[in-house]
């Protein structure tokens, strides 16, 4: 499949339905707080250093106090294989032969996030320094969250009798207080870095230039899907690891310009409309 | 079920559908309550992978069927065609209780439903969100339903001056209940606007909320046509012809115009080629052509569709294929290829059962107890 704009775009001038669903995507420059997204905290993961160690598994565990899952030989590690309501962050590992990467996986805290847009109650909101926060408090548990995300990070305490949505807070509590991630201040090689996401894709760009053999050549997340708060370099193709092609278009664009068109086109123009059929249909006598 | 739908006489007794209906409904709510009290994870089959599950599916599909009510009020009272009125009444009893099921299902289905009340609260709406613009559209418009319905009952109870209220009105009512039904049954397609990386493209498409609208207008009207001529029948009065003709041909004409913007959409997005391949979905896709729009477009565009049975087939048509599309969009079409599919657990189903059941019935007991028709009962023709 093309990228998404792509898509959009031919998708819209097939059928012609009007030149303003198809204004230009502009990704990075507009955030839903009018922030400059180059001053979110973010973080960057570099695959080719990352050993799979898992502290940062660990450290998050510590820090927000969620239960360990363990599995594999006698059930005696935590090994959770997947994100969950428990589980907000993980090493996971793509293998094809000889090639095999490490990927960690938590929220992106995207710049322009779709959970956010898509939200009934703002239960999601994009902080002003970076983070995708969750209040429980106003959440009704609709998951719509759990489809719009396009990296599939929101997750449901499903044996709850009222559950909650639980994903990686980008340690917002800490950041307030002054400190880094957890997850980013216990990595021991250094393949998990925090920092301001404009200093992040400075550093992430000199270190493609310094050694383009060793990644493929981009920093994933600074364009994607209008920029995420956490960036990826990699030596294998960003799909395997379970970053999608996803264009450069915010996920929400298309969806809050059809807003704009079809909300206003019907709350003003049915009445319009009503009442004209209203009138000929009177003059006509068809009543 | 046909004898649910005979008038009321005093002296007859209580058809025997009646029963196992009642028995239905009756677990459907024990069950209700059991999931309400130990949560979604013991009683449904979602998963993290598959966090929507049967009742989203049965929401979206109940919606345009629902949709009777609007689309009848809009021919009836703003196109002004009186051969209409015996619709009317039916129309929007089936479209109050089609709404009823669906709200009972979201409250089921949210998982955090003591604080349901959070998508009414000023401070926390969101503008952009189109769940919450569904929301707050459905719950208005059944306040709007509610109205249009209220006559039938009031005037079985000889409560006068309300219903000269209503009838005073019944413009603005009917056309609010308009705007809002064309806001929401647009919307519950641009829901899925936000989500062009999960839905399979033959199905998602920036034009899903036109898609969505005229759908729903088809199988409002799809809708109507079928119940209006199983009541006639039972109730063994002679059809209105010309009513189902008339009928026939807005479906027909809206069916053309919703499969120009799909035929219009898949080539402008260079996926004609899907349909070739011989993949599930592929499958599917042929399916929901052929018997939601050429085997009712057959019917609707030939002679057949000035005899009764004609609209009546082409309606039942519609709605399969109606039902097929929104099981793609809401189910199939967001499944992980990798991962074992979703299917709904017996209390799923059994609850969904339940909520039919009560339908049915209360449709029954409103037509045998109440007169949802504005003439007695008497055929106009």
């Amino acid at each position: 499949m093309p990228s998404i704009s792509r898509r959009d775009f031919i998708k819209v001038a097939g059928l012609g339905i009007g030149g303003a669903l198809l204004a230009p995507a502009t990704a990075s420059a507009a955030t839903p707080t009018g922030d400059d997204p180059n001053n979110y905290i973010g973080m960057l993961y570099d695959a080719t250093m990352c050993v799979g160690c898992n502290a940062c598994t660990n450290a998050c565990r510590q820090w927000n106090s969620t239960t360990a899952e363990p599995g594999g030989e006698g059930g005696i590690y935590d090994a959770p294989r997947e994100l969950s309501g428990d589980t907000w962050t993980l090493i996971q590992l793509y293998r094809e032969e000889e090639n095999y990467s490490f990927v960690k996986r938590q929220c992106m805290h995207c710049v322009d996030p779709a959970c956010v847009s898509g939200c009934p109650v703002q239960a999601l909101q994009k902080s002003s320094t970076g983070p995708v926060t969750y209040d429980a408090g106003r959440c009704i548990g609709c998951r719509y969250c759990m489809y719009t995300c396009p990296f599939d990070v929101p997750r449901f305490e499903w044996e709850e009798v009222i559950p909650k949505v639980q994903k990686c807070t980008l340690c917002n509590d800490r950041l307030e207080k002054g400190l880094g991630t957890a997850c980013a201040e216990i990595c021991p090689t250094g393949a998990l870095v925090w920092g301001r996401r404009g200093d992040l894709i400075a550093e992430a760009e000199s270190r493609l230039a310094a050694e383009p053999d060793r990644y493929v050549g981009k920093v994933y997340g600074k364009d994607d899907a209008g920029g995420t708060s956490v960036m990826y370099l990699s030596a294998t193709p960003f799909e395997n690891l379970g970053l999608p092609s996803l264009g450069n278009e915010p996920i929400p664009a298309l969806s809050e310009r059809s807003a704009n068109i079809f909300l206003p086109t019907i709350l003003i123009g049915g009445p319009l409309l009503l009442a004209s059929i209203r009138a000929i249909s009177k003059r006509e006598g068809w009543a | 079920m046909a004898a649910l739908l005979k008038p009321f006489k005093s002296d007859k007794p209580i058809p025997a559908s009646f029963y196992p209906l009642l028995l239905l409904t009756l677990i459907g709510v024990g069950l209700s309550i059991y999931r309400l009290v130990v949560g979604l994870g013991p009683t449904t089959n979602m998963t993290d992978h598959y966090p929507w599950g049967v009742w989203i599916s049965i929401d979206l599909f109940l919606i345009p069927v629902a949709g009777a009510a609007f689309t009848i009020s809009l021919i009836t009272y703003f196109f002004g065609r009186q051969h209409y009125e015996a619709v009317i009444r039916p129309a929007v009893v089936a479209g109050f209780l089609g709404y009823a099921i669906v709200g009972i299902l979201l409250f089921l289905d949210i998982g955090r439903w003591p604080q349901f009340y959070n998508i009414f609260n000023p401070q926390f709406i969101n503008l952009h969100s189109f769940l919450e613009e569904v929301s707050l559209c459905i719950t208005l418009y059944t306040v709007i339903l509610i109205l249009e319905v209220a006559p039938i009952f009031l005037e079985k109870w000889n409560v006068r001056v309300p219903i000269e209220w209503i009838h005073r009105s019944i413009y603005l009512i009917a056309g609010a209940g308009i705007v809002l039904s064309m806001l929401h049954q647009s919307s519950l397609g641009s829901l899925f606007l936000l989500m062009p990386h999960k839905l399979h493209p033959l199905w998602w498409s920036p034009a899903l909320p036109l898609m969505f609208l005229l759908q729903s207008i088809v199988a409002g009207l799809a809708t109507a046509a079928i119940a209006v001529n199983l009541i006639w029948r039972v109730r063994g009065l002679k059809m209105d012809r010309e009513l189902f003709r008339r009928i026939g041909q807005a479906m027909g004409l809206v069916l053309a115009l919703y499969a120009a913007v799909k035929l219009g959409d898949t080539m402008g997005a260079g996926e004609l080629d899907m349909l070739l391949m011989p993949d599930t979905l592929g499958v599917i896709a042929w399916l929901e052509i052929i018997l939601g729009v050429l085997i009712p477009a057959g019917i609707l565009y030939s002679r057949l569709v000035g005899h009764s049975a004609g609209p009546f087939w082409a309606g039942v048509f519609i709605l399969i294929g109606t039902l097929i599309n929104r099981l793609v969009v809401s189910w199939i079409g967001l499944a992980e290829p990798t991962l074992t599919p979703y299917f709904p657990s017996w209390i799923e189903i059994m609850i969904t059962v339940g909520l039919g059941a009560g339908g049915f019935l209360a449709y029954g007991v409103v037509v045998r107890y109440f007169n949802p028709f504005p003439e007695g009962g008497r055929s106009r023709a």
